[in-house]
């Protein structure tokens, strides 16, 4: 069938078989690979994606029902246009939303597998509840795992992007510790 | 044939290979099927309300003070205890009705709410109590191309207080590897403020059902005599607790025990029965 | 090394990768795309043992998008991977199924979905045999053997002093059997591989995993190919500590055998079920313990016979059983040990390196016991540790003695002092709401030392060759034959190669590890990167470094002494620090220019390589580890007597780590290890029934989420080691074995009962609350 709907801002148009697992249609039919796949049953949230603004499994999401929705993957996060192939110069990163600063500047990421997913839930969040307290937190975050962090840290940076903290330019040490 | 609403229950058991459907019917869209409406006869859900959807109901408007939430207690305990925010957001409160696993969450509550169920086909439709539905684990009363359309859930019920709980391996994303759900009425004292009359007025009436201690949702009529009509002091309700045990029929399961799930219903009837007997303000 | 005032080792500072993660532009292999991809998937055997009568693909094959049926028939090599020889695993199976997860045929499809229903369809025609499902039935005389030369895959003992001498003299014993189950890793990524045959003969495989080295050596051996045919690149990898590299060996091997006879890219990626049940699990132990002492508290003898069940496969059996053993002594001083740990093999999932690797199994029964001895001599817990303290200078377990760098009893006293705000547990403010209320709450405190061996001791040769590379334009290449998935030695080893070319992070590139660039550093492992990879990169650096300072020596016209690199600047030492002027000040990108031109040298290749283990293979007496790690645990529970839920109040985890290289990793690594450790000891247990995993998934296997989180605080503790770069021992492993004990040690004290089998889970402890109050016998689930 064809699919029309909004992916990151953009309309889109794509064809596609109705059951195709919306985690499929991303990764395999438009090369968005930011979205993981870590069990396949809802059970992890590597897969999460932003469905009209909220937090969706998109391993148990068929391509149908997306039909005039509104897709955020976390391509679609930063400010650099997606398939530029990036600007090669390592210096030089795309315009990170706070989130993504935040879970930098907090060491929230390790092996960055769980990442995607954890950043668009806390984006979810904080989209309608701006200045959450850390059980509000928990709760958004309770359905993605992370097996490498403990979790305290991305707990603090979806605090820290709450406040809206500057992100600090990578690389560059904290003196906080 | 499957009809598909949220899909939480059955994209799972189709990547599991255990259904191969050859057509999908998604019914999450259906207008009527997406309404909650409070009328006369009660709380009428629609079967394709999202289980976030549900929880929205409770939440104050920004800028207003809290409406009265017109979803009884229980069932948005229920339903906050499903899954994770993700599940939430696609899951209906049909789906997990009729996927009929003992242990969903919004099972016991709708039956200690004498939820009622309209089922829908091409051939009329019908009208079945909660306690009727369930046959056994992932079984209903569902006819092949019947679907539920909506959930009662009658005024008398909306009255009244109520309270569930579960418990599972893990504090989040935790499957209830037991859950317990009461509604009670009391009768008014002198000094209540509407709907609950604190611990020392006579119950009025009570409901009491339980989840994952059978292979389906249990009501607990024994225990429920055990407090009818009485005083619930602490000694009735250590003896309505061990009537819960004795009634209640828990398997070991890969998720847990026997013994864990006899005891631990026990524990959390008596913090449902706390809950719910608590003074008004208090 | 010591003293100079460093600008980035010592910093927290974020992750060189970090921007691809949050961007989720980083290439899993999973992620890669190759024109012409086929997938493949494993038909699995099913049955936990039998013999293999047929195998047929026949069905399989004709069905759509199908392109191949592999069997072992189909590898040109000998068929066989392992971590350790003899190598006992087959890559495809033919003659006899060990355990429910055996590969028995490969399907090769055009799509993921292809793959897996095809590979359902493969008749297989399996003699089931009953399985041997534990040690004991393993063990037993007249038992099937599992492989030809019988049921114990590897038996050691650790022998010092005499232990019946010390326990003669001892005034006080104690003695108990623990028993610890099987873990899984969980990572998020499940395992992943792609092969893509080159039209030179050559074939690149892309993998998650570990060591990228020792899975092109079996490729290359299973290919009957030279190994430098094969290129492994180590894709990003989500997560490993220890469980991806024998799977990642097997579909690698798979993977690469499909290309090469299709030549087509092919792809294999586990789901998270056969993650579960086809890669390495935590062994499960069983430690009887005995320990003497006298009553002031002096440990004078300490004996435990420990028996690890390894399941179908060697795996990395061997080296777990010798951490075992050498670690079971504890971090105290005694002059009497006796150790025996032997690993047997079962019908069940093979065992390997999970991160702790033998330590944390040990270290909860090692510590339970002290507490039970503590309780025995009416001493202070956290006393009778500090009083048997190892301290530089004294003889270890193995007889090893360190001069340096033995921080326990600092990690002892800077976690008293802590805790001693507040000298009870913690209590929650809203505990008590009703008279109901009262005598629900149990609390209690508890702690633990642990040491663990910083890298590969007796393991084997313990070398990491690290190349640093300066460009003309005054950036940095950085290439370690060392793994990231997560652990952030690619930030590590940048902020050492930053600190001392004196050049900014942004300005340094840490390459992926790709085994024709990199150097066989052997596994990344045994909190290793950071102290033996570390110094590799510390090392080439300085070669660089001395290139760049004589090149710059001669720009400013001084003995190269006086040459200060800095901030992206060759400075003259003693100017103003700020100053601009070009006699003074250079920038690194000129020198680096004139270095080229004037024909020093800009690259390097150097070494690290750790003393090599020196000991008697009886009695494991010598010098085994060039470093250790020490720490100490203390946690506050408060435990709910109607649910059995526990919530932990306080945790405390410090480590004498040398030096923190990168603080915030430091905390990352010790929250993320405390996580693992709190999930072995409370929440996490595999089930098996029949020699098969019933819960293999993520619904039922209950990893914590974040509700489930410890409020670890960290405690960096730094007692610097001289084999480790700016002092630096790692401290990946050692969070996980504290957290564990700290935990059972907690829950004894809050309930006074010793459960002595972990996991410790909710419905374990309202079994013993209940049978305690009934006066029965605590009902313990069966354990495997």
């Amino acid at each position: 069938m064809l699919l029309e709907f909004e992916l990151n801002g953009k309309q889109t148009r794509v064809e596609a078989e109705p059951n195709l697992r919306v985690l499929d249609l991303l990764r395999d039919v438009l090369g968005l690979t930011g979205t993981k796949e870590g069990c396949g049953r809802g059970e992890c949230g590597a897969c999460t994606i932003l469905l009209d603004g909220k937090a969706v499994n998109s391993c148990l999401l068929y391509a149908a029902k997306l039909q005039g929705r509104h897709v955020t993957t976390i391509e679609g996060l930063s400010g650099a246009d997606e398939g530029a192939g990036g600007r090669g110069d390592q210096g030089d990163t795309p315009d990170l939303h706070p989130l993504q600063e935040a879970f930098l500047a907090e060491g929230a990421v390790q092996c960055g597998f769980c990442t995607p997913g954890m950043i668009l839930s806390a984006k979810s969040l904080l989209d309608r509840n701006p200045d959450p307290d850390v059980r509000e937190i928990e709760e958004a975050l309770s359905g993605n795992l992370c097996r490498c962090t403990g979790y305290g840290k991305i707990v603090k940076a979806v605090q820290r992007a709450a406040e809206r903290a500057p992100g600090s330019a990578k690389g560059e040490p904290h003196d906080e510790r | 044939m499957k009809f598909l609403a949220g899909g939480t229950d059955l994209c799972v058991q189709i990547a599991e290979g255990a259904l191969e459907p050859t057509l999908l019917i998604d019914i999450s869209a259906a207008e009527e099927l997406r309404r909650i409406e409070r009328g006369a006869e009660g709380l009428r859900i629609g079967a394709a309300v999202t289980i976030a959807e549900l929880l929205e109901t409770a939440r104050a408007a920004p800028g207003k003070p809290p409406a009265p939430a017109s979803v009884p207690r229980c069932l948005l305990q229920g339903a906050a205890a499903i899954g994770s925010p993700q599940i939430r957001h696609l899951g209906t409160i049909g789906g997990n009705l009729c996927n009929a696993s003992p242990c969903g969450d919004t099972l016991a509550p709708l039956i200690v709410l004498a939820g009622s169920f309209t089922l829908r086909s091409n051939r009329g439709s019908r009208v079945v109590a909660a306690e009727e539905f369930f046959l056994g684990p992932k079984a209903t009363v569902l006819e092949p191309g019947e679907i539920l359309q909506s959930i009662l859930i009658p005024s008398t019920h909306l009255q009244g207080r109520s309270a569930f709980r579960m418990i599972g391996k893990r504090n989040g994303q935790a499957i209830s590897q037991v859950n317990v759900a009461v509604w009670l009425k009391q009768e008014q004292s002198a000094d209540s403020a509407g709907g609950g009359a604190g611990g020392t007025a006579p119950i009025q009436d009570i409901r009491i059902a339980a989840g994952s201690v059978a292979p389906i949702p249990l009501r607990l009529g024994r225990a429920e005599r055990h407090l009818r009509g009485s005083v619930p002091d602490p000694s009735l309700l250590q003896a309505a607790a061990r009537a819960v045990q004795e009634e209640i029929q828990p398997i070991t399961d890969v998720r847990t025990s026997q013994a864990y799930r006899r005891s631990v219903t026990a524990s959390l009837f008596l913090e449902v029965m706390t809950e719910v007997l608590e003074k008004q303000g208090g | 090394m010591n003293g100079e005032k460093l600008k980035l080792v010592g910093r927290g500072v974020a992750k060189v990768d970090g921007a691809e993660l949050v961007t989720g532009r980083a290439k899993f292999a999973g992620d890669l795309r190759f024109p012409g991809m086929l997938y493949a998937a494993a038909r699995r055997a099913g049955v936990a043992a039998g013999k293999i009568r047929s195998i047929d693909g026949s069905a399989a094959s004709v069905l759509p998008g199908v392109r191949a049926v592999l069997t072992a028939g189909d590898i040109p090599g000998p068929n066989i991977i392992g971590i350790l020889p003899p190598f006992d695993q087959p890559v495809l199976a033919s003659e006899e199924v060990r355990y429910e997860g055996e590969s028995l045929a490969l399907v090769v499809a055009e799509s993921r979905e292809a793959a897996r229903r095809a590979a359902a369809a493969v008749r297989v025609d399996i003699e089931s045999w009953e399985p041997i499902l534990d040690v004991d039935a393993a063990l037993a005389e007249g038992c099937r053997k599992i492989h030809p030369q019988g049921n114990v895959t590897f038996s050691k003992r650790l022998i010092k002093g005499d232990v019946e001498k010390g326990f003669a003299d001892a005034e006080v014993v104690v003695e108990n059997t623990y028993h610890t189950s099987f873990q899984e890793h969980a990572y998020l990524e499940p395992e992943t591989v792609v092969a893509v045959p080159g039209g030179d003969g050559r074939v690149t495989v892309y993998a998650s995993c570990q060591s990228p080295f020792h899975i092109r050596g079996h490729i290359a051996a299973n290919l009957n190919l030279p190994a430098s045919r094969v290129k492994v690149i180590q894709a990003y990898t989500g997560g490993s500590f220890g469980g991806k590299d024998d799977v990642a060996t097997e579909i690698g091997c798979l993977a690469a055998v499909a290309a090469v006879k299709l030549q087509a890219p092919v792809m294999i990626a586990h789901e998270r079920g056969e993650s579960m049940v086809g890669s390495n699990l935590r062994h499960a132990a069983r430690i009887h313990y005995r320990t003497g002492s006298r009553r002031d508290g002096t440990i004078v003898a300490r004996e435990a016979k420990i028996y690890l069940d390894g399941g179908a496969y060697a795996s990395e059996s061997p080296f777990v059983t010798m951490k075992a053993l050498i670690h079971a002594g504890g971090p105290y001083h005694v002059p009497n040990v006796q150790v025996e740990c032997t690993a047997v093999y079962t019908n069940k999932t093979y065992c390997g390196a999970f991160r702790g690797f033998g330590v944390p199994q040990v270290t909860f029964a090692s510590e339970s016991q002290i507490d039970e001895l503590a309780a025995k001599l009416g001493m202070d817990p956290l006393e009778l540790r500090r009083k048997n303290a190892l301290r530089a200078g004294q003889e270890n377990a193995t007889g090893q003695v360190f001069e340096q760098s033995v921080g326990l009893v600092q990690t002892i006293e800077r976690v008293a002092d802590q805790a001693a705000d507040r000298r009870d547990p913690v209590r929650r403010a809203d505990a008590d709401r009703s008279d109901a209320a009262e005598g629900r709450w149990l609390y209690g405190r508890g702690c633990a030392c642990l040491l663990q061996g910083i890298s590969n001791g007796a393991e084997g040769i313990d070398v990491v060759g690290a190349s640093v590379q300066a460009s003309q334009d005054g950036s940095v290449l950085v290439g370690v034959g060392l793994t990231d998935m997560g652990q952030g030695s690619r930030t590590v080893f940048a902020q050492i190669a930053a600190e001392v070319l004196g050049v900014t992070m942004d300005r340094i590139t840490v390459r992926q590890v790709d085994t024709d660039s990199v150097h066989d550093s052997g596994p990344t492992v045994a909190s290793r990167s950071t102290t033996v990879g570390g110094m590799a990169v510390y090392k080439a650096a300085g070669e660089v470094r001395s290139s760049l300072v004589k090149m710059a020596s001669l720009m400013l016209k001084c003995e190269e002494k006086q040459v200060l690199l800095q901030d992206n600047f060759a400075v003259l030492a003693s100017c103003a620090p700020r100053a601009d002027n070009a006699e003074v000040r250079i920038a690194l990108q000129e020198v680096c220019t004139a270095a080229y031109w004037t024909g020093f040298p800009l690259m390097h290749l150097a070494f690290s390589r750790a003393p090599d283990a020196q000991f008697d293979h009886e009695t494991h007496q010598g010098n085994i580890y060039i470093a250790y790690n020490y720490g100490t645990h203390l946690m506050d529970v408060r435990i709910d007597t109607l649910t059995g839920a526990v919530e932990v109040l306080r945790h405390l985890a410090a480590h004498d780590l040398g030096r923190a290289i990168n603080p915030l990793g430091v905390e990352g690594q010790v929250e993320g290890g405390a996580l693992i450790g709190f999930g072995m000891a409370h929440l996490e247990r595999i089930e098996h029934e029949g020699g098969r995993i019933q819960n293999a998934n993520f619904a039922d296997y209950a990893v914590p989420s974040i509700k489930d989180r410890l409020p670890t605080e960290t405690i960096i503790v730094e007692d610097p080691n001289p084999t480790g770069p700016y002092g630096a021992k790692g401290v990946g492993e050692p969070p996980v074995a504290g957290t564990a004990a700290a935990f059972a040690n907690a829950v004894a004290a809050a309930t006074g009962i010793r459960f002595t089998r972990l996991p410790i889970r909710r419905e374990d402890l309202l079994a013993a609350l209940q049978g305690r109050n009934r006066g029965t016998a605590a009902e313990s689930t069966p354990w495997q």
